[in-house]
Formats: structure tokens, sequence, C-alpha cells
């Protein structure tokens, strides 16, 4: 093999590489996960304020939000302090298509959960929040385990943003 | 002028507690429930006080479009034949207004009650009058009910068990844990859980 075919299969591999490392940026992975193995991803004392956002593709109110939710993503989403976590309480039967398909649809960012944790609802949800139904959609806002606001309705942009700058 | 602020004063806490009241609205356990007298699907109408023989009821607001109060319609079936004959008769309530939701309509209750031969009344709460006394939010909600001095004490809210979407990996029944324990004549253990479904339809 000559040095110019070598050199030229090594690029080849550079930009699949390259190209592989974008792709994983801007595609929106989303993991399956019961309460145990989601609570820490938004109690971490670690002075990052979190805004959790339960959801479902079946839930009307919770897909009419979701574009404002990710136009505050973009505004917020450069500081080092801000988290955003969408955990979706659709039938876990459903990831692979009606999830998949939505997520991708609607171009969601940031960190993305499928909670299937179905016999410990009675336990989780007091724990998101104890006034809580379980009623979606439903947005929590958190920092170092600390409740800072719990809505159990769906949120303006203007309500959200105001939740957000007042403790970042 | 001291006066007029603490009546003031006054006022307000009365204003706030009954906005609180009406905002939460519903039994918590150990309440009075109300009887009613509403509609079954055989037209006919039923109350509590017609079941002499009852101890207590199973009470659940239930309906027919929402998905979770189908997936429990087989183990809804499963606790009347258990409990009725022991003194826990199932009495269900379609609390929706048909006008939100068109396929809680009566006639449809009809024809469910027919396609799954329901052993229980299928009530409809004409007004949507009852449920809001109860405090119910979900389709299914379970409120079971000892008749104690000739008054229905709430004794256990919330969800029929711990799985709606597999009934053969059920760890907790909670309402057959609930009825057994007012049967041997001993405390609930766990008397409130989490209603898991459909909220209540209601035409705004």
């Amino acid at each position: 093999m000559s040095i110019r075919n070598i050199f030229l299969i090594t690029l080849a591999i550079g930009f699949l590489f390259l190209a592989a490392g974008c792709k994983s940026e801007s595609k929106s992975e989303i993991k399956v996960v019961n309460f145990e193995q989601l609570e820490p991803a938004f109690t971490k004392n670690d002075d990052v304020l979190y805004v959790v956002n339960f959801w479902a593709t079946w839930c009307g109110p919770c897909v009419k939000e979701l574009p404002h939710f990710m136009e505050v993503y973009e505004e917020f989403k450069s500081n080092k302090k801000f988290k955003m976590i969408l955990v979706s309480l659709d039938d876990s039967d459903n990831l692979e298509t009606a999830v998949k398909s939505f997520i991708i649809r609607m171009n969601l960012k940031g960190e993305l959960y499928l909670l299937d944790d179905i016999k410990k609802m009675n336990e989780w949800i007091p724990a998101v929040n104890k006034d809580w139904s379980g009623s979606i959609p439903a947005t929590l806002v958190i920092k170092n385990g600390q409740t800072l606001s719990f809505d159990s309705r769906d949120l303006s942009k203007d309500e959200l943003i105001e939740r957000i700058s007042k403790h970042l | 002028m001291k006066t007029i602020s603490k009546i003031a004063g006054l006022l307000m806490i009365t204003l706030f507690s009954f906005g609180t009241l009406s905002a939460q609205g519903g039994y918590k356990i150990g309440d009075e429930a109300t009887d009613f007298k509403l509609k079954n699907v055989d037209n006919k109408m039923v109350s509590m006080a017609d079941f002499k023989d009852a101890k207590g009821f199973i009470v659940i607001f239930t309906c027919n479009h929402c998905p979770y109060s189908k997936a429990y319609e087989d183990r809804k079936i499963a606790l009347s034949k258990k409990y009725a004959p022991l003194g826990y008769p199932v009495i269900a309530i379609n609390p929706n207004d048909p006008a939100a939701e068109p396929m809680d309509s009566f006639e449809l209750m009809q024809v469910r009650a027919k396609e799954k031969n329901f052993p229980y009344p299928y009530l409809f709460d004409d007004g949507q009058k009852i449920y809001p006394q109860y405090g119910a939010t979900r389709t299914p909600h379970v409120f079971v009910l000892k008749k104690e001095n000739n008054k229905h004490i709430v004794k256990y809210i919330g969800a029929i068990d711990d799985n709606y979407k597999n009934a053969n990996d059920v760890s907790n029944k909670y309402v057959e844990a609930a009825v057994d324990a007012l049967l041997a004549g001993k405390e609930v253990e766990v008397k409130t859980t989490v209603a898991v479904g459909c909220s209540i339809k209601v035409k705004k």
C-alpha cells in the first residue's frame, strides 16, 4: 500500500470519527431508567440549576409546551450551571416507535430519559414532590437537592424563564 | 384602626381557608362519604342504602375511554366476584362529562357493561355532582368505605394495585389488602396511595 493511500485511508477514518462525534452531539439519546437511577441525575450537590420536565407523547399540554422549553434550553445551554432534563413517562414498549420518532421530529435536546418504574409510582411521585398527583406536564426546578419550584401544570415561556433566571 | 385591621385580617384568613378547602376538596381517611342516587346501565337508580346487608363498599370512579380504566376492567370484575359475597360490593361510577369526552356517554357505558358482563352497578354521575364530593381526580380512583353506625366511613383511597400495565406482575394489591383488613377487624395498613390514571373530564 502506497503512503498516499494510507494517508487517504487515515483521512477517511478521521472524517468518519469526526462525523460520528458530531452526530452524537446533536443526536438526542434517550436512556430508559427507573427512579433510583434517575434521581441522582438532578439531586447532585454541584450548584447546577436543574430544570426537570415530566412529559409524554400522549399528553397534549406537554407536547404544546415542549417547543418553548427547547427555546429556553437554547438560551441557557451555554451556562455550565444550567441543565435541562426531560423525563418521558411514555410506555417503555413505545420507546423505539412513538417516543424516538417524536424526539427526532421535535428535535428534543438536553438530557433525555424515559422513566420506566410503574410499580414504584406510589413512591417516586411523592418523592419528586409531596403535593404532586402524578399528572403531567410537571416541571421541577432544583439545585443542590433543594426544590426551588414545582409546577404541576404547563408553563409559558416567560414563567419558565422567570423560574430559571431567578436562581441562576 | 387596630380593630379594623384585626377584622380585615380575620376576614382574609377565613376567605383563604375556604379557598383552600374548595381547591383541595374531597374526603380524607375517616371522613363520612355521601350516599348517592345515580342511574345504572339498566336504567334503574342505585344508592348504597339499597345494599342492606353490605358491610362496606368498594367505590371505583372509572370510565369507558381511559386506557388505565380499561387495563383494570378484569381486575375490577375479580374484586366484585371476590368481595361482594363477603359484604363489600363494588360500585363503579363514571364521573366524566360526555360533552367533554363523548366516549364516556351513558349509551357507551351500557355497551361496555354488556360486552364485559359487569357483575357490579356502573353508574352515571349525572351533572358530575358526586365525584367532587369524594375528591376523585383520576379514573380509576378507588374509595373503600366501611359501614359504621349507618355511616359510610372512608378507609382507603387510591389505586387498585401497583401495576396498571401488567396484572400478572403485581406486588401490592392495595384494595384487597384494605378490604381484607376491614373484614378481619384490623387497621388498614396502607390507607392512601397515588391514584394512577386519566384526569377526570370536565367541559371547559
